[in-house]
């Protein structure tokens, strides 16, 4: 192997490398961004649909026009509000200290 | 110009409430009537589930605007319709923004839209804000005629209590959507720029109750006359309302005592005592209460129904 081609290489190497570690924290901070707007989205659903919890809202007419923007996303946050037990893990493993 | 008349008809706005019974509708329909002969445009509008204009005035008024007189037109607020038009807007709006599969799915949510506890006072409220915005009604003045006490306070606190909970909406939508706008910029991806329909959506009906907040408070276009009789528990629950009115910020204009037993000559002694224990009581509402009585109105020997015999009220209107 020519040393140029060696060069060549090994700088293959590193941006790969690089890519590979660039790849890897973008990944987790995107899934920790991630988990705060599941965090938001439970609070904003809760606002709009508590009556339906169990808690009476005055508002929930006016839910009614924001349903159309997010009927996508309540099938997957009302299954996961019914496993409790899930959310609970799942804020528990997101501080990494149980379960 | 007598008392009432002239306290209100500077105003835009002007609402009539109090106890059940105690002469809200007739005093209303008057007060508005007088108004508009003195050449202005009036609407008077029934914020009752429970309408009364119509036996007052003894005509079929609807939900509709009606006209009474060449000056004067009435409206009875009908929230069963008003909501069924709200869920065919948003129905009609969302074909627009979802696919067909999930259009199934959220007509089972629309229904309930009727059903929930708010859905009346809401759509009454609703309805109350698209009067007062609506340009294409140039009325000089706007008499509301509302419901029994409990019914309209509610109405009244609305635009503060539904400001918080959007608030907190608008607060929690933003937060969400600057989120996903930092997971695209870590992807390197070029996120949508465009404004989240949601949260526009959001702003907008927060405009609209800030709308009926800014109403409600502006002492330049809007008062409120209560209505009472000279009984210790309408008067009790009038103390009762104008105090949590404070609470909203919202200032009585005057009182209307109605339904005052009047002096008989050769009365019975039994009008005699009924009448000193009014007196009484007026005297005690004047010192339990730092509000400008505006009208005392007597008992009269009738009913009162329909344009001729609401004039007998004139000369203490
Ligand atoms: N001063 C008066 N003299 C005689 N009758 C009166 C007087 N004021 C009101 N009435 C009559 O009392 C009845 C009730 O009045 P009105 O419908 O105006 O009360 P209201 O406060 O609007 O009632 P609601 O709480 O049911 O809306 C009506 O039949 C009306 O004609
Ligand atoms: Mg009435």
């Amino acid at each position: 192997m020519s040393e140029n081609k060696m060069k060549k290489t090994i700088l293959k190497i590193k941006e790969n490398l690089s890519d590979f570690a660039e790849g890897f924290f973008k990944e987790q901070a995107a899934g920790i961004l991630e988990k705060e707007i599941e965090d938001f989205n439970d609070m904003f659903m809760i606002l709009c649909f508590g009556d339906l919890l169990g808690i009476p809202t005055p508002a929930s007419y006016y839910t009614l026009e924001l349903l159309p923007y997010f009927i996508g996303e309540i099938d997957r946050w009302e299954s996961r509000i019914n496993r409790r037990s899930k959310v609970f893990s799942e804020r528990c493993a997101r501080y990494d200290f149980c379960c | 110009m007598t008392s009432v008349v002239e306290k209100v008809i500077g105003k835009k706005f002007t609402f009539f409430s109090g106890k059940g019974g105690v002469g809200k509708s007739t005093c209303a329909a008057a007060t508005a009537l007088f108004i508009s002969e003195n050449d202005r445009k009036t609407l008077l509008v029934s914020t009752d589930p429970a309408h009364s204009l119509s036996d007052v005035f003894n005509k079929k008024i609807g939900r509709s605007i009606f006209s009474i007189t060449e000056h004067l037109d009435a409206l009875e607020i009908d929230p069963s319709f008003e909501a069924k038009k709200y869920v065919r807007r948003v129905k009609s709006d969302i074909s627009g923004i979802i696919s067909p599969v999930l259009i199934s799915e959220i007509k089972k949510q629309i229904e309930i839209a009727y059903l929930t506890p708010g859905a009346e006072e809401a759509a009454i409220f609703d309805k109350f804000i698209e009067i007062t915005q609506n340009k294409k009604l140039n009325y000089d003045n706007i008499v509301f005629d509302t419901a029994p006490t409990g019914h309209t306070l509610r109405l009244l606190s609305l635009p503060k209590i539904l400001g918080v909970w959007i608030d907190s909406l608008i607060e929690k939508r933003r937060k969400i959507v600057q989120l996903k706008k930092s997971v695209d910029r870590i992807y390197g991806r070029k996120g949508k720029n465009n404004e989240d329909p949601l949260l526009s959506l959001l702003l907008k009906r927060r405009s609209r109750f800030e709308l009926a907040r800014k109403i409600l408070l502006d002492k330049n276009r809007t008062c409120f006359i209560f209505v009472v009789t000279p009984e210790k528990l309408s008067i009790a629950e009038t103390k009762m309302s104008v105090e949590l009115l404070k609470k909203y910020k919202i200032e009585i204009t005057g009182l209307i005592i109605n339904r005052i037993t009047p002096e008989v000559k050769n009365g019975s002694p039994f009008l005699e005592k009924r009448r000193k224990i009014e007196l009484q009581n007026i005297e005690h509402l004047n010192a339990l209460l730092k509000v400008n009585i505006l009208a005392k109105i007597p008992l009269l020997d009738m009913d009162i129904q329909g344009i001729e015999q609401l004039r007998k009220l004139r000369e203490y209107i």
